[in-house]
């Protein structure tokens, strides 16, 4: 649940005034133009910016103060928009160092760290360097050591991004699945085949400003929502 | 090999060698310790003579001023290095990259000019000797230099056990994952500014150890000596040379470069030209950096790797995925 978020850069008013409330077990996605505030909120939420003015609260607790790692300690995981594996540790000791956080033993973190690694599909590459997997494969994995630190709301910043039509395919299908285990899931994304295929919710930014909110069909056939971002195209598709 | 290292005095009694090796297991102790900050975390410290110097000032002023044995007085100076490593911590790490490393330059060099002003309490620019009593022991004062060699053999082992401790705990990874990208280690939980200010004070203590032992060794304590910009950057060089990040590493490297500079001193140092074998050093390490970032230990890997382990297909398959174009981009 976020309330009043804002957030300036200079002169540039970055996130104004959004507020936005996720129920549990939802997907939401937040879409909108470059520059519309997507990242910024997300930085914002995870404890990356201290906004101006405005309140974070998840699962019962104020995030707004805190340090990434204290959020990520309460439950909500994130990826970044450009994967930040850790390139010269394997795949297994990237998942484990998050896998870290909930048990400092290395033998139940290597196995929780399996787990998530199976659950991506990057076990043929469990002791590949971070570094040498396809752009794919680091979307995977950054997603498997997100989901390591066993959170309850997972932030997904353009996790498509770089991906072909086949791979998106997979995303949605692990996003699928990822819901479908109960966990909350908050996508910032562009592909919009994508965002329909997983979100039950869509709520739209421009210019750090929230213009709409709804399901997906009341979004597609939103004509502010079609000006700001989607393009005249869309309504007729 | 351990056993060989143990029985060499008894063998060897030339004193000179003996000498080097005293200095090569110092130096590499040093470099063991800074490697686990520098190395693991690759917070690029040049600071790391002002634990150095604590430790060495610590124990020498208990010694002189009370009669404190350097036994005690070796604990007593990694305690100071480590209380005062949290300060100095909290003020570099707010600093990321060459700013941190400018900083901790800054800490040396103002714990220096410090002890200079100190006269009547520190001796001030003039030093001191430490009192020679001849053969005592209980005041880690030896007339056999094989003393010397397993004290420092001692250090060695413990920075190395710490290391392999550490390297094979949750730090481990904690550490590597902060040296590779601070923000993203954030957001899997990893509190950077603890695991960094645990690890500094871990390494700060073991160079206090070092500056102790190594005033015991000379019988002498300035504050040039005791907080020389040389250790620090020695410490540096060490682990870079040999290995960064690796267990091994720093010996490694100072075996490679501690009887190298002694030997290079000897030619040119002191000569026409003052100054020639910090320029050949710093030719070594630029060389390093160029075509072996891995360092030495690296280089070695890479070539058992090649010859050991050729089986078709495996380094080829992952050379071509490091080569490959990001197809999906």
């Amino acid at each position: 649940m976020v309330r009043g978020l804002s957030k300036r850069f200079g002169g540039l008013r970055a996130v104004q005034e959004f507020s936005v409330s996720v129920e549990e077990g939802q997907t939401v996605a937040l879409i909108g133009p470059n520059g519309a505030g997507k990242t910024t909120c997300f930085n914002l939420i995870t404890g990356y910016y201290r906004p101006d003015a405005g309140s974070v609260v998840a699962f019962g607790h104020e995030l707004v103060g805190l340090h990434p790692y204290h959020v990520c300690a309460r439950g909500l995981a994130r990826t970044f928009q450009v994967a930040r594996p850790f390139g010269k540790m394997t795949v297994l000791a990237n998942v484990m160092t998050g896998a870290l956080l909930r048990d400092k033993k290395l033998p139940i973190a290597r196995e929780r760290a399996r787990g998530a690694i199976e659950f991506v599909g990057l076990s043929a590459r469990e002791h590949s360097l971070a570094s040498e997997l396809t752009t794919m494969d680091q979307r995977r994995l950054e997603m498997a050591r997100a989901l390591a630190t066993a959170p309850r709301l997972l932030l997904l910043d353009e996790a498509m991004a770089g991906l072909n039509p086949a791979e998106i395919d997979q995303a949605v299908a692990l996003i699928r699945h990822l819901s479908r285990r109960g966990l909350t899931i908050v996508i910032v994304e562009h592909v919009m085949r994508a965002i329909m295929a997983v979100a039950q919710r869509i709520v739209v930014l421009d210019h750090g400003q929230k213009i709409a909110e709804g399901g997906p069909a009341e979004i597609a056939s939103n004509p502010e929502v079609i000006r700001a971002y989607l393009g005249s195209g869309y309504a007729h598709a | 090999m351990a056993l060989g290292l143990l029985a060499l005095p008894q063998v060897v009694s030339n004193s000179f060698a003996i000498d080097i090796l005293v200095r090569v297991f110092l130096f590499a102790f040093i470099g063991v310790a800074w490697n686990l900050l520098g190395g693991y975390a690759k917070q690029l410290s040049l600071g790391h003579a002002a634990y150095f110097g604590l430790g060495a000032y610590t124990s020498t002023l208990l010694l002189i001023r009370l009669g404190v044995s350097p036994w005690i007085g070796i604990v007593a100076g990694g305690v100071v290095a480590m209380v005062a490593s949290l300060p100095i911590g909290a003020l570099c790490f707010r600093l990321r990259g060459p700013y941190f490393a400018i900083a901790t330059i800054g800490t040396a060099q103002t714990l220096m000019l410090l002890f200079l002003k100190f006269r009547d309490f520190a001796w001030g620019a003039v030093g001191t000797t430490i009192p020679n009593l001849g053969n005592s022991p209980l005041m880690m004062q030896f007339t056999a230099k094989a003393a010397y060699y397993y004290i420092a053999l001692l250090l060695l082992a413990i920075g190395l056990a710490v290391t392999y401790w550490v390297e094979r705990s949750w730090m481990g990874y904690y550490l590597v994952a902060v040296g590779e990208d601070q923000d993203a280690a954030e957001a899997v939980g990893v509190n950077v500014p603890r695991i960094k200010r645990d690890i500094y004070v871990i390494s700060a203590f073991l160079t206090g150890l070092a500056g102790t032992f190594y005033v015991q060794y000379i019988y002498f304590i300035d504050p040039n000596t005791a907080f020389s910009f040389n250790v620090s950057v020695n410490a540096a060089l060490v682990s870079i040379v040999g290995g960064i990040g690796t267990v091994w590493g720093p010996v490694v490297g100072t075996i490679a470069l501690e009887p190298t500079s002694a030997l290079v001193q000897s030619w040119l140092g002191g000569g026409r030209h003052p100054g020639v074998q910090l320029t050949l050093y710093a030719v070594i390490l630029i060389a390093v950096i160029l075509w072996q970032p891995t360092g030495l230990l690296g280089a070695l890997a890479g070539a058992y790797k090649r010859l050991v382990r050729d089986a078709p297909g495996i380094p080829g398959a992952a050379a071509a995925a490091r080569h490959a174009p990001p197809a999906d981009e």
